[in-house]
Parts: C-alpha cells; structure tokens; sequence
C-alpha cells in the first residue's frame, strides 16, 4: 500500500466515525437506545472501523405511566412486529390496547411466554415481569437472571450528547489531517513528475 | 445517501416534532382537564444493525390526574380518578372529555366552554340551583324542596391511549380504545365526582420548560452533526487544490 492509500483509508475512518457520532446524537432522546461505539482496528488495507453495541445501561427515570417499563440489568423485551418478526427492543414505553395486549409505539406486540403477553383489567406487572391480579399469576415474560422490570419507569437513551460532539470534532480535523497528507504527497509527486525530470 | 448527514438531519426533524409537542402542552396548560403528551422516538436500523438516526414515533397521550382545584363556577365538575364525561355537539356526535366547567343554559342543557353538552342532563326550568353527589347523583332545589333529577355519567375506555383528540381535552373514540364502558362512581376506592371543583391540566409548565431546553439542544447538536458532514464534503471537493 502506498502513503496516498492509507491516508485515503484514514479519511474514510473518519468518516464513519462521524456518522456513528451522529447517530448517536440523532438518537439522544431515543428510550432505551443502546449507544454505538467505533473500533478502530489496523489491517492490511489500513485503517478500518469496526461498529459495536455497547451494552450501559441507560438512566431509568419514574413517568407513572401504568404501563411503562424499565429494564434494570441485561436483556430485552421480546416483540413482534406486524409482519410477525419477533425482534428484540429496550424501549419499554407500551401501551395497553383494547384486546389487553401491550404495544409500544411501533405497534409491536410485547410477547409473554406463550404468545402475546395479556394485561387484563385490574392486573399489572410486578419487578419479576409477571401479570398479577389479586395475588395470582396471570401471564409472564422471562427475564434474564439478575434482570429485573421497573413498571412506571422509563429507560433514558444511553446517548452522552457531550461525548458524542467532541467525537464529532474529533472526526472532523482528523479527516482534514489525512486530506492534507494526501495534499503533500500529491504535491511531492507533482514535483517528481514536473520538476525532477524536466527536460531543459 | 450521505449517512452522517441523514443521521444529523432525521435528529433535527425529531427534534422539532419534540418541541411541537412540548408547545402544545404549554399552550393548553391552563385547559381544564387537558393531557399532556410527550413525543416517543425510534431507532432507524438498515438490516445488518446499520443505523440510519432516529424518528418521531408520535405523541403519547399521558393520562395521569391532575391537581383538583376550587373554583367559583356554578356547575364545575371534576372526576377524581380515570373516566371521561360524554359529551354531545350540536350535531348529536358524542366526544368525551374531562373537562367539567359546564354552566346551565337556558334550554336546561349543561354546557362546557366549548358548546359541547353534557349528555343525559336536563335542568327543569323551575330549579333554582343543583348539587352533584360523589357518585353522579343531580340533586336540584326547587322552591318546594329538594330532588333528585337525574344522574352524570363517567366512561372509561380499555385502551384511553389509542382515543384521538379533538383539541382542548376533548377525545373521539377509536375502534382500537375499545368500547366505552360506564363506571360506578362513589365506591371507596373507585373514582369519585367532585362538584365545585376543577381538574387543572396536568402539564407542568416547569417540566415543560426543561423540555423545551433539552430538545433545543438535542436540535442544535444535530445540527453540528449536519455542519461536520458538509464540512468534510467539502474538503473532500477540495482535494485536488490542497
């Protein structure tokens, strides 16, 4: 690989850490978002970033919201989509709808052990993620070991917005770095072109 | 597509949908009765885990009580607990709202600040003033004496969130709310009517204005993203000239 090469493959590390920041930043007020983080790692092609979830959990903040849930540990809610997907979520803001389901804004169904989980009248959800109503189990969702819910909570993004635009910045000037690395390497080779071979 | 500068940009619209909703609230934060919303985001994911920013999901309806307070109106009511009052419109549609300042008009109808008629009440032309009980029941004095005329009913919804609003603190009923369901009033724990009193909304115009700050500063940080994509944009055009 030549210095144009790895310089070019620098600018292009930059560039995908600015878009991670910006995600990021895009997601600040996304609950339960899950921040993003760049992995730079050195390789035969020079420098490559590499996308990774993080795992933090986000601040868990009272609403009061009946049906709002929080996640306090690892896991996440199990959902499915309306194309029958069942895809995994930590944002925990649902809903009851009239059939006794929980749907989050996306309209995915919150899934309990056996199919969708069902919250009848006059039950709710304890810290074990079970339905109880007057003392008896109605429904439940398996949670990790050590995971327990919060009901009337929220989970806040896991965005450090501060962090995120010094990653910004940081991106920016390293990309204008390696464009002036290719700025003095073309203009080392313009003189060897033009100047070292001239014919007088 | 420029991911950064879509991820910077789709922060920026949620962003100001946010601050739309945070208006709306303020705005009818002296409405009796109103609900405050907050706006609820999500992550935009191409497949393979590739984020692409975020998107304003909609405004969630937050149906908490608010503060009961006194007030001086001749029919103010106030329900202490869920449930809506039905009302009517001109045409006969019936909405539902929590907003109780009704005054007597002078065909016997019970009307709320915006026309819309309690249903189910008519005061007879010779009662000279009523009082409402904790569980609904009309008690009217006449030069007589005192009766019972008649009783005001409280709704409740399966699904309270899916209902749409109408403006104020005035909802239409949804297929997805479910049908509305009459409640027993004045149970011990069950909810109860207030007369002579008002429920404010239940928008704090403090919270509002940390909201506010926030979501304008969420706005600005995306719009840095946005500058740094263009700027680097731009230096890239410019690498040929150093």
């Amino acid at each position: 690989m030549d210095g144009i090469a790895w310089a070019a493959s620098a600018m292009t590390a930059a560039r995908t850490r600015l878009e991670i920041a910006t995600e990021n930043l895009a997601n600040v007020s996304t609950g339960g978002f899950r921040v993003v983080r760049g992995r730079g790692t050195l390789g035969p092609t020079g420098v490559a970033i590499r996308r990774e979830r993080t795992n933090a959990q986000g601040s868990v903040r009272w609403t009061g919201g009946e049906f709002d849930l929080a996640l306090v540990g690892r896991g996440a809610f199990r959902v499915r989509d309306a194309h029958g997907r069942v895809v995994t979520s930590r944002d925990g803001a649902f809903a009851r709808a009239a059939d006794g389901t929980l749907r989050d804004r996306q309209g995915r169904v919150l899934l309990g052990v056996s199919g969708a989980l069902r919250v009848p009248a006059g039950a709710r959800i304890d810290d074990g993620g079970r339905v109880v109503r007057d003392g008896r189990v109605l429904d439940r969702m398996t949670l990790p070991s050590g995971t327990s819910l919060r009901a009337g909570f929220l989970e806040d993004s896991g965005v450090d917005a501060i962090a995120q635009m010094v990653d910004v910045l940081t991106a920016e000037r390293s990309f204008e770095s390696a464009q002036k690395v290719v700025s003095a390497i073309d203009r080392t080779r313009e003189k060897s072109a033009s100047d070292v071979a001239r014919v007088k | 597509m420029d991911r950064a500068l879509f991820a910077a940009a789709s922060g920026m619209a949620a962003q100001q949908r946010n601050l739309d909703t945070i208006a709306d609230g303020l705005a009818n934060s002296d409405v009796a009765g109103f609900k405050g919303s907050v706006e609820t985001f999500g992550e935009l994911v191409a497949p393979g885990d590739r984020g692409l920013g975020t998107v304003a999901l909609g405004a969630r309806i937050r149906f908490e009580q608010g503060k009961l307070a006194k007030s001086g109106g001749p029919f103010d009511l106030a329900i202490d607990g869920p449930g809506f009052f039905t009302v009517t419109d001109a045409a006969g549609r019936r909405s539902y709202t929590r907003d109780g300042a009704f005054a007597r008009a002078a065909d016997g109808a019970l009307r709320n600040a915006a026309g819309l008629r309690l249903q189910g009440v008519t005061m007879p032309n010779d009662a000279l003033s009523a009082t409402v009980g904790e569980d609904g029941t009309i008690r009217a004095t006449f030069a007589s004496g005192t009766r019972a005329i008649g009783r005001v009913g409280v709704v409740e919804f399966p699904s309270p969130e899916n209902l749409r609003s109408i403006g104020g603190a005035t909802f239409q009923a949804t297929p997805a709310a479910g049908r509305p369901r009459e409640v027993a009033l004045g149970t011990p724990d069950g909810p109860k009517l207030r007369f002579g009193m008002l429920e404010r909304s239940n928008v704090s115009i403090v919270d509002a204005m940390m909201q506010i700050l926030t979501a304008q500063r969420a706005y600005e940080a995306n719009a840095k993203g946005v500058q740094a994509a263009d700027e680097m944009l731009r230096i890239a055009n410019n690498l040929q000239r150093g």
